[in-house]
């Protein structure tokens, strides 16, 4: 059943099978819409970390041997890419981290040593990811600081009008955005509650995490303080992601992780810390990781023509589809999709559904998305995901929408 | 095809579980949590003057799965002492996604093969968390 948005012109002429063949993964019969969770990897990744592993490993920074410098430049070199990538000053600014998580983990950590103290607010929304949710909980209750939360619309969009009166109060210190839902899978505006936060003299840590594969990622443009993102949302590997901050707010914070590599001087009894990144690398890097992560990004600008649009009509598509099954309920606003599509299905279980789903070769997520607080004030207490990547299918979007009505069938 | 997991007897029991119920919060005698999906029972256990169950009720957010399981526990327990069972748990524990269930155990046979869905293998748990909370509390001791 075509829709007017496969219909239009560039996502016509966008052809997922050719990305799909550079993924082998896809030898086996699945048909991955677990994007959101994790992306597949490209050939050109999967060949750049194993000619890293056969031909260049070694430690980086402190080696003298020939390899040692490989690593070296292979390691700084990522990190040039990622810098390019997200438009960073330098690339000075880009810590290398195991991913989203520990990059709002540093910095959540770091109000600690940032003279937020007992009454001061930090604000995150109600549509945050656990992982940008209970660090900031954590951190305001230890300092005695309250964590506030942007509310939701009844569309589920970010109450702006409500976050700008708490700023009004004078005492919002710190703010963590996420840039697009989990779960509700549409992109916040989140230039608006940046400047809205500057003019208030509050620092913002936008959380990329489902942005990253779908959105172009500016950090000037945003104009934001912190971001954080995972390699493996963006089809590089797991155990890679990337805090950005800028080079004079990283200049001021202190370190979260401490060990080696992070070091300047020690003393039995005193250390200095190294200048950032550094500062923030504590221990022996993800070397093969962040040379897959560049890989990943030079993929990302080499897709042809219309695949970001052709993975939001897949989104859309699945949306309104499904919205139309009697007794399936759709998370957000139906047209508005970067990637991805939450629902629920009444009378039957979000693990159910997924079940089902998984037997007819479908994979998707199902559960409560590690957004529970979120899920909660949806009054839903699971859900399923289906979100999609350029090497989905239309056949794809049938085929779910198919497998949810074999499930309202089975359960019925 | 998954839809082995979901044979008519675990239909039948998830769409009409035995034993379920309202648990307010609060009054429960046991709880059990399922992290990964957000899944929660809680359970209440009614005790004859002879230290026989009398009855348990629970009240259960979850799959299929953990419907039948629920659902299976209160039939299975109604009528034992607190020894008698933890040793039906005990046993529970050691063919789920293991041996298997033999023919004495009935409809837990339906759980025969779930090996085969290790992420469902704590569905089926969950209500046995909440039993062996509840056992915990009443006897004082170890869970």
């Amino acid at each position: 059943m075509p829709s007017e948005f496969t219909s239009q012109k560039e996502t016509a002429l966008f052809q997922p099978e050719h990305v799909r063949r550079q993924f082998p993964i896809f030898e086996r019969e699945v048909a991955w819409l677990d994007n959101a969770a994790t992306t597949q990897r490209p050939e050109r990744v999967l060949r750049a970390m194993d000619e890293f592993n056969r031909r260049h490993n070694a430690n980086t920074r402190r080696s003298v041997h020939r390899l040692g410098a490989e690593a070296t430049a292979a390691y700084e070199g990522a990190r040039e890419v990622v810098a390019r990538f997200i438009g960073a000053e330098s690339p000075a600014e880009v810590i290398f981290t195991p991913g989203t998580t520990v990059g709002i983990n540093i910095v959540a950590n770091s109000l600690a040593h940032g003279g937020i103290g007992p009454g001061d607010e930090v604000w995150i929304s109600a549509q945050e990811h656990h992982g940008n949710w209970v660090p900031w909980l954590k951190a305001t209750q230890t300092l005695g600081a309250h964590l506030r939360i942007i509310p939701l619309l009844p569309d589920g969009h970010l109450d702006l009008a409500r976050f700008q009166e708490g700023l009004a109060g004078g005492r919002v210190r710190w703010v963590a955005l996420t840039w697009v839902s989990n779960v509700l899978g549409f992109e916040n505006d989140v230039r608006a509650f940046c400047a809205a936060a500057h003019g208030a003299g509050a620092r913002v840590l936008v959380d990329a995490a489902q942005a990253a594969a779908h959105v172009p990622m500016d950090v000037r443009e945003l104009d934001c303080d912190f971001l954080a993102f995972s390699g493996h949302k963006m089809y590089g590997p797991m155990g890679i992601g990337v805090l950005w901050g800028r080079a004079e707010l990283l200049a001021q914070m202190e370190p979260f992780i401490l060990g080696g590599e992070m070091i300047g001087r020690v003393e039995e009894q005193a250390a200095t810390w190294a200048e950032p990144p550094y500062r923030f690398e504590g221990g022996t890097p993800n070397v093969m990781g962040a040379v897959g992560l560049g890989e990943a990004m030079g993929w990302l600008e080499n897709l042809p023509a219309g695949a970001h649009e052709h993975v939001s009509a897949l989104a859309r598509e699945a949306a309104q589809t499904l919205a139309e099954l009697p007794g399936v309920r759709i998370l957000g606003p139906a047209m508005e999709r970067v990637s991805l599509v939450s629902f629920c299905v009444d009378g039957v279980h979000a693990h159910d559904v997924a079940q089902v789903l998984d037997g007819r070769g479908i994979a998707v997520r199902a559960g409560h998305m590690c957004a529970q607080p979120l899920l909660r004030r949806l009054g839903v207490e699971s859900a399923v995901r289906a979100s999609f990547a350029p090497y989905n299918t239309m056949d794809e979007v049938n085929a779910l929408v198919e497998g949810v009505r074999a499930a309202q069938e089975l359960f019925a | 095809m998954s839809e082995q997991l979901y044979q008519r007897i675990m239909l039948e029991h998830a769409r009409n579980p035995h034993g379920a119920g309202k648990v307010p919060r609060g009054t429960e005698d046991g709880e059990a949590l399922n992290s990964a999906c957000g899944d929660d029972i809680r359970i209440a256990l009614q005790w004859g003057a002879d230290g026989r169950l009398e009855k348990m009720t629970h009240e259960l957010q979850g799959c299929a799965v953990s419907k039948a399981s629920a659902s299976l526990a209160s039939q299975k327990l109604a009528g034992l002492t607190t020894a008698e069972i933890r040793e039906v748990a005990a046993g529970f524990h050691a063919r789920l996604g293991q041996t298997g269930f033999e023919k004495e155990w009935g409809d837990f046979q339906m759980f025969n093969g779930i090996e085969k869905f290790p992420a469902r293998i704590h569905c089926a748990r969950l209500v046995w968390q909440a039993v062996a909370q509840a056992l915990a509390k009443r006897e004082g001791g170890a869970p």
